[in-house]
C-alpha cells in the first residue's frame, strides 16, 4: 500500500514507443519530435517523450507569449539599468502598470506610461486565445470531446474581464491590473477595499466556494481512487458501466462516512463544474464591481448581507471638521 | 535510482526543516490581547513584537523644582526669543533638562558658544530655537492629539541629537523616456519598512490631500475615486501602524475603513495628530532643513553596487516627522506617562483665534 502514498508514481510500464492515432482530412498537421522513453519523467507522468503538435495556431500562440514575456522581462530589466543583481533582488516588486487614468482607453499612449502595458497584454492575450483554438482543434481532430478547451474558456473569460472587458467598461485601462508579482496583489488588495470591500460581493463569494469546493472534492476523488487502486481502481471509466469491487468500496466507504456518495461518472461532473463555476463566478463579480456596484460593503448593508455590529463606547459624538455625517450602521434613518 | 532519490529527498526535508529553525531569529509572539470593540466585530489589539530603533520607552524622571525668582528670562539673559516669558530659575531647570534629553554627552556646548551663551552663531541654537516653540505649539494647541501627556524634547529625541525614527524623503527616481516608469521603492533602506514607496507619506504628511479614495454609496457616483490613491494610502497607513505597534483595528473596523460609525475613539486622535503632523514638518521641520541641511551616507558602501546611483552616496536633507519619531512602536509614547505638568515652560500660548489673528493685522 505505501507505493500509493509517494508523490511519484511508482510502477513505471514501458512498451514500444506510439506514433499516436491516425489523422485523416483537414486536421492532418505535422507532429514533430523524436519519441523517446525517459524514466525520470515516468516518476511524474507518461515515460514517453514526444512526438507534439504545434501547427499554425500552436506555432503564432507560441511567439506571441514569448513576444510577451520578452516585454515585460527586458522592460523590468532597464528599470534597473540592466543589473542583473539589482534585478534579482527587485524581481518581486517590478511592474508594468496599465496606463494611468487620465489616458483613459486611449490605444497609444506613451510608452513608459502604460504603452508597455497595452503592447504585453495584447500579445498576451493573442497568445493565450491561441492556444485555446489550439486546444479546441486538437481534441477535434483525435475524436474527443471540447470539455477542456471550455474549461479553459472559464479562465479566460476572468482573464479578459480583469485586464480588458471590465476596463473598457469602466472607460480607463488604469483599472486593470498591472503585470508584476507584489504589483498585481497591491492591486488586489487595493482593488477590495476602493470598492468597499469585496467580501461582501456575492458573485465573489461564490468564487471562493466553488475554489475551495474545488480542492476538496480534487482530494476526496484522487484519495479515494488512489485508495482503491489495489483493488483495480485506476481503471475508473472502466468501471462506471462494470463496477467492480474498487468501485464498491468506494462507494461504501463515502455511505458509510457521509450517507451519499457520487459515482465514477459523476465524480467527474462535480469537479469539472466546481472548477469551472470558480473563474465564472469570479469574472462576473469583477465585471459589476464599479460598473454597477461601487462599495460592496454599504451595498451588502442595503441587502441584509452584512450584520450591524454595536457601537464602541467612548466614541465622541462629534466628527472631526471636515467630515460630514455618512450613512452608516448606526443611523436610523438607514440608507439612501 | 528511486532509493537515491528517497535519501535525497530526506536529507534535503532534514536540511529545510533545520534552515528554518535556525536560520532565521524568531520571536515569540505574545498571545494576550486587548479587546478594542464588543463583540462579534472585537478588533482584538495584539501587543507586537515589533524592532524598533533601541530607544528609552520610558519617561525620564523630572528635575527637582525650583524656588521662583520672580524675574523673567527675558529681563535677566540676553536674547530669549522664545522662553522669555518663563521665569529665570525655571528657565535654567529647563535648559538642563533640555541637555538631559537632547545633548547629554555633548552638554550646553551643543549649541552654545559657551563664551558667549547670548550667540546665535551655531545652527544647533537656530534649530533649537525653532524646536522648542514647535514644542510649545503642540502642548498649547494640539491638545486633542497630546493631552494629558504632553510632550517634551524627550519624547522624540530619547537622549540623542537627533531622533532615531524619522522620515527622509526619497529621492525622485530618474525618469527613462522609453521603461515604464516604477513604484518608487527604496532600494538603498536597510529595513523593510523604509524599502515600501513614501509616496503617499508625502502626500498625506506634507502635502494636505484628502485622505479619502473609497466611495461612499452603495451604487456609483459618478466622481473619480483612484486605485492609486487607494495604494498611497495604504503606504501612510502602514507607517502609523508600524509607527505606533498597532494594527489596522486600533482605529478602524477593517470591513468598512471610512465608517466614523465603526470606528474605535483612538481614530478621532490619529485625526488630529495627522493634521498636526502636516503643522509641524511645514512649519517647523522644513524651516530646520532649510537653516542647516544635514549631509548623510544613504548607504553602507559595501551595498553600493547594488544600489542605484541617484539612491546612494552622500545625500543632504533633514528627516521629518511621522507617527514612528514620537511613538517609537508605542500605541503612546512613554506608557502615556505625563510628562508636560512638570515643565509648564514648554506649553506656549495658544495660537490666536482666526478673528484674533485678523485683529492683530
Amino acid at each position: 500500500m505505501a507505493r500509493f502514498h509517494t508523490l511519484y508514481t511508482a510502477i513505471q510500464v514501458t512498451g514500444p514507443l506510439e506514433g499516436g492515432a491516425e489523422l485523416k482530412g483537414s486536421h492532418v498537421g505535422t507532429r514533430v519530435g523524436t519519441p523517446l522513453h525517459s524514466k525520470l519523467l515516468g516518476l511524474i507522468g507518461e515515460t514517453q517523450l514526444f512526438p507534439t503538435y504545434l501547427g499554425v495556431t500552436g506555432t503564432l500562440s507560441l511567439i506571441c507569449g514569448l513576444i510577451a514575456i520578452e516585454i515585460i522581462g527586458l522592460n523590468f530589466l532597464a528599470a534597473v539599468d540592466w543589473n542583473v543583481i539589482r534585478f534579482i533582488k527587485m524581481l518581486p516588486f517590478l511592474s508594468i502598470e496599465p496606463p494611468p487614468a487620465k489616458y483613459g482607453l486611449s490605444l497609444f499612449p506613451p510608452l513608459a506610461e502604460g504603452g508597455w502595458w497595452l503592447l504585453a497584454g495584447f500579445f498576451l492575450t493573442t497568445s493565450i486565445l491561441l492556444w485555446w483554438v489550439r486546444m479546441y482543434r486538437r481534441a477535434r481532430a483525435i475524436g474527443m470531446g471540447t470539455h477542456i478547451a471550455w474549461a479553459f474558456a472559464s479562465a479566460i473569460w476572468l482573464y479578459l474581464v480583469l485586464g480588458f472587458i471590465r476596463p473598457i467598461c469602466m472607460g480607463s485601462w488604469s483599472e486593470a491590473v498591472p503585470f508584476g508579482i507584489v504589483a498585481h496583489l497591491n492591486w488586489t488588495a487595493t482593488f477590495s477595499v476602493r470598492y468597499g470591500n469585496l467580501y461582501y460581493d456575492p458573485f465573489h463569494m461564490l468564487s471562493i466556494v466553488f475554489l475551495y469546493g474545488s480542492t476538496l472534492l480534487f482530494a476526496m476523488h484522487a484519495g479515494t481512487i488512489l485508495a482503491v487502486t489495489p483493488f483495480g481502481g485506476e481503471r475508473e471509466t472502466h468501471e462506471i458501466a462494470d463496477r467492480g469491487t474498487a468501485m464498491e468500496r468506494a462507494a461504501i466507504f463515502w455511505r458509510w462516512t457521509m450517507g451519499f456518495n457520487a459515482n465514477f461518472e459523476s465524480i467527474h461532473r462535480w469537479i469539472y463544474w466546481f472548477a469551472i463555476l470558480t473563474t465564472l463566478t469570479g469574472g462576473i463579480g469583477i465585471l459589476i464591481t464599479g460598473t454597477l456596484v461601487d462599495n460592496w460593503f454599504i451595498w451588502g448593508m442595503k441587502h441584509g448581507i452584512a450584520p450591524d455590529y454595536h457601537v464602541i463606547a467612548g466614541r465622541p459624538d462629534v466628527l472631526p471638521p471636515g467630515y460630514v455625517k455618512l450613512p452608516s450602521l448606526n443611523t436610523p434613518e438607514g440608507f439612501k | 535510482m528511486i532509493r537515491g532519490l528517497k535519501w535525497f529527498a530526506g536529507a534535503g526535508a532534514v536540511v529545510g526543516i533545520a534552515f528554518i529553525l535556525a536560520v532565521p531569529e524568531w520571536t515569540a509572539p505574545s498571545a494576550a490581547g486587548v479587546q478594542l470593540a464588543p463583540s462579534p466585530s472585537s478588533m482584538i489589539l495584539f501587543p507586537q513584537g515589533q524592532k524598533v530603533e533601541p530607544v528609552s520607552q520610558i519617561a525620564p524622571a523630572p528635575l527637582p523644582p525650583v524656588a521662583p525668582s520672580g524675574k523673567l528670562a527675558s529681563a535677566v539673559y540676553k536674547n530669549v526669543q522664545v522662553l522669555g516669558d518663563v521665569d529665570q530659575a525655571e528657565f535654567m531647570r529647563l535648559q538642563e533638562a533640555i541637555t538631559q534629553w537632547v545633548a547629554p554627552k555633548q552638554g550646553c556646548a551643543f549649541c552654545h558658544d559657551t563664551n558667549n551663551m547670548a550667540s546665535d552663531e551655531k545652527p544647533q541654537k537656530l534649530a533649537a530655537r525653532i524646536m522648542l516653540s514647535m514644542t510649545r505649539t503642540i502642548n498649547a494647541d494640539w491638545s486633542n492629539h497630546v493631552a494629558p501627556a504632553g510632550v517634551t524634547c524627550f519624547t522624540c529625541h530619547r537622549g540623542q541629537p537627533i531622533p532615531a525614527e524619522t522620515w527622509f524623503p526619497q529621492s525622485p527616481k530618474p525618469k527613462k523616456p522609453f521603461v515604464s516608469i516604477q513604484e518608487p521603492y527604496n532600494e538603498a533602506a536597510d529595513t523593510v519598512r523604509k524599502f515600501f514607496p513614501d509616496a503617499g507619506w508625502a502626500e498625506y504628511y506634507v502635502q494636505n490631500e484628502n485622505i479619502s479614495a473609497q466611495s461612499l454609496s452603495a451604487l456609483p457616483d459618478h466622481q473619480v475615486h483612484s486605485l492609486l490613491a487607494n495604494k498611497r494610502i495604504y503606504e501612510m497607513m502602514m507607517q502609523q501602524s508600524d509607527g505606533m505597534g498597532v494594527n489596522c483595528g486600533f482605529c478602524h473596523n477593517s470591513r468598512a475603513f471610512w465608517d466614523w460609525s465603526q470606528s474605535t475613539p483612538q481614530r478621532w486622535t490619529a485625526y488630529y495628530a495627522i493634521q498636526q503632523i502636516r503643522q509641524l514638518n511645514n512649519n517647523y521641520l522644513l524651516k530646520i532643513a532649510d537653516a542647516i541641511p544635514m549631509k548623510r551616507m544613504r548607504v553602507h558602501e559595501t551595498f553600493l553596487p547594488v544600489i542605484p546611483p541617484v539612491e546612494a552616496g552622500i545625500v543632504e536633507g533633514n528627516g521629518l516627522a511621522v507617527c514612528a519619531t514620537c511613538h517609537y512602536a508605542r500605541p503612546k509614547p512613554m506608557g502615556g506617562a505625563d510628562v508636560i505638568s512638570t515643565y509648564p515652560g514648554l506649553v506656549g500660548p495658544p495660537a490666536p483665534s482666526p478673528q484674533q489673528a485678523a485683529e492683530a493685522k
